[in-house]
């Protein structure tokens, strides 16, 4: 029914390949054995087995060292370590090390089939939990998508009748009910856009960012961010001072979500500023990171918010109702930042103003 | 003038269809529906249109694509324009990873994001016929 169980052994001593090989023998298990360490690493890599047994003890490559090589190799191997008598403290230090358990000699023929239902047991849930984690990625990706279409959907149909309707109806409303109309369709549109929000948290893939990683000048970045939120400025007459197009080192990054994460606190940054209020944007060179700080001089956040306002969905509750807010976009900023192995910080005094700084380490030249 | 041209629109959600529907309709051109992919096919096979508007989320997933490609296999309906309209940008994105926005899956296409604004449809709509026309030619 299930594929036979794959197990190596590696000793020195004749003896014990061949006794624990007949103590196992009734073809439940697949066997290999191995005399020494070279030749059973070169086995873990062919036969792949679910559980290896090695002596500790060995002429040549060590049983510590094939520890270490299998869990290089494939850390999902159990292995399980035989010593010789005595010598329970180095069985400790090999378990430290990532062996699951140990078997001292001599053992009797039992001892030797529970250890090895044992540690057959444990890899079955080492698979099993990996089959679950992966299972639970695919889960939260179909989730995205399903949350997309089954929100998204009828969202789009009304829209889209709002607009037949706006059309057919063009010439016979009053202004008042275009007025109506153009409220309906901003309403809907804010919601889909709260949706994609929403669905973007969900699918800021850390790893698939890190695959688009090529050197990336932060000042692309910061002129297309800019270019991007211009209008929302404009509308509150708000100007945005730019760094200097001196040339800065350049960054390992994904432009993409890099644009997204300025274009995020732009956006803040205009949100929480008062009319007629100036952003400046800076980059600097500070050891071996490169700093990019957005500075408002806006309604600044509370000593209470400080601490929170990068987590998912928090929005500052002290009365300070300016916009709405969906309570992510730092929160995508964060993630979108870590996945860079860069840090983002905020200062900021209420009142006064913010000074958000993303901090992106520098790409080496290489050599 | 667009009394000739026949089109055809393969789209699950009724609601959304009614929208864009009587948009076309009221352009004069001439209107078919289809509910569901199998439905959407055998129309296509039986009659003869000048273009389809095609949706790709529909039933248990991406069906719309499956269409797009039974399309592109059949010699006789390899030629027709086809409008993709979806709501999802992104979807399209997240099934062809890696690739541009626009996945040309046949010969003439065009995508559109829902909802779509009349006056854009009914360009995209008479653009993509123009296409086809010339292609023709």
């Amino acid at each position: 029914m299930e594929s036979k169980t794959k197990i190596l052994i590696i000793d020195d001593e004749e003896v014990i390949l061949d006794s624990c090989t007949q103590i196992l023998k009734g073809g439940k298990h697949l066997i290999s054995t191995a005399m020494n360490g070279e030749i059973g690493l070169k086995l873990a890599k062919e036969f792949q087995p679910d559980l290896i047994f090695v002596d500790l003890k060995m002429p040549g490559i060590s049983g510590f060292e094939v520890i270490e090589k299998v869990r290089e190799l494939d850390p999902l191997i159990v292995v399980i370590v035989i010593t010789g008598f005595a010598t329970v403290s180095s069985a400790v230090e090999a378990m430290k090390n990532g062996a699951y358990d140990f078997l001292p000699k001599p053992f009797t023929p039992d001892e030797f089939r529970l250890i090895t239902q044992r540690g057959l047991d444990k890899r079955r849930l080492v698979l099993e939990t990996l089959a679950l984690r992966r299972e639970k990625e695919m889960l939260r990706e179909q989730f995205a998508a399903i949350v997309s279409h089954e929100l998204k959907a009828p969202l789009g149909a009304v829209q889209q009748n709002l607009f037949v309707l706006v059309d057919e109806l063009s010439g016979q409303l009053t202004d008042e009910q275009k007025e109506r109309f153009e409220r309906m369709k901003a309403k809907i549109n804010d919601l889909t856009n709260l949706i994609l929000t929403w669905l973007r948290v969900l699918s800021v893939d850390v790893q698939k960012i890190q695959e688009g990683f090529k050197p990336t000048s932060l000042l692309t970045v910061v002129s297309k961010a800019v270019e991007s939120v211009q209008p929302q400025a404009n509308r509150k007459d708000i100007h945005i001072l730019v760094p200097d197009p001196a040339p800065i080192p350049p960054v390992n990054g994904d432009e993409g979500t890099l644009v997204e994460t300025v274009v995020n606190l732009l956006g803040n940054a205009i949100k929480y500023s008062r009319n007629g209020g100036t952003i400046t944007l800076k980059t600097e060179k500070s050891g071996d990171d490169l700093c990019l700080s957005v500075t408002d001089t806006g309604i600044g956040i509370s000593k209470d918010d400080l601490p929170y306002i990068f987590n998912d969905f928090y929005t500052a509750a002290n009365g300070q109702k300016v916009e709405k807010s969906t309570g992510l976009g730092l929160a995508i900023c964060r993630r979108i930042v870590e996945a860079h192995h860069g840090s983002i910080g905020v200062e900021s005094e209420l009142g006064q103003g913010s000074t958000f700084t993303v901090r992106l380490p520098i790409l080496k030249p290489k050599e | 003038m667009n009394t000739n041209n026949k089109l055809l629109i393969i789209d699950d959600d009724p609601d959304y269809v009614s929208g864009i529907k009587s948009v076309l309709q009221k352009a004069e051109y001439e209107v078919d529906v289809a509910y569901n992919p199998k439905d959407g096919f055998q129309a296509l096979q039986s009659k003869h249109y000048d273009l389809l508007l095609l949706d790709i989320m529909m039933g248990r997933g991406a069906e719309g694509v499956a269409v797009a490609r039974k399309i592109r296999k059949d010699p006789k309906l390899r030629n027709i324009p086809v409008l993709i309209i979806t709501g999802l940008r992104e979807q399209i994105a997240f099934l062809f990873p890696g690739q541009p926005v626009h996945p040309n899956f046949v010969e003439t296409d065009e995508l559109l994001e829902k909802p779509v604004e009349p006056k854009l449809l009914l360009e995209k709509v008479s653009a993509l016929l123009n296409m086809a026309k010339q292609k023709k030619a």
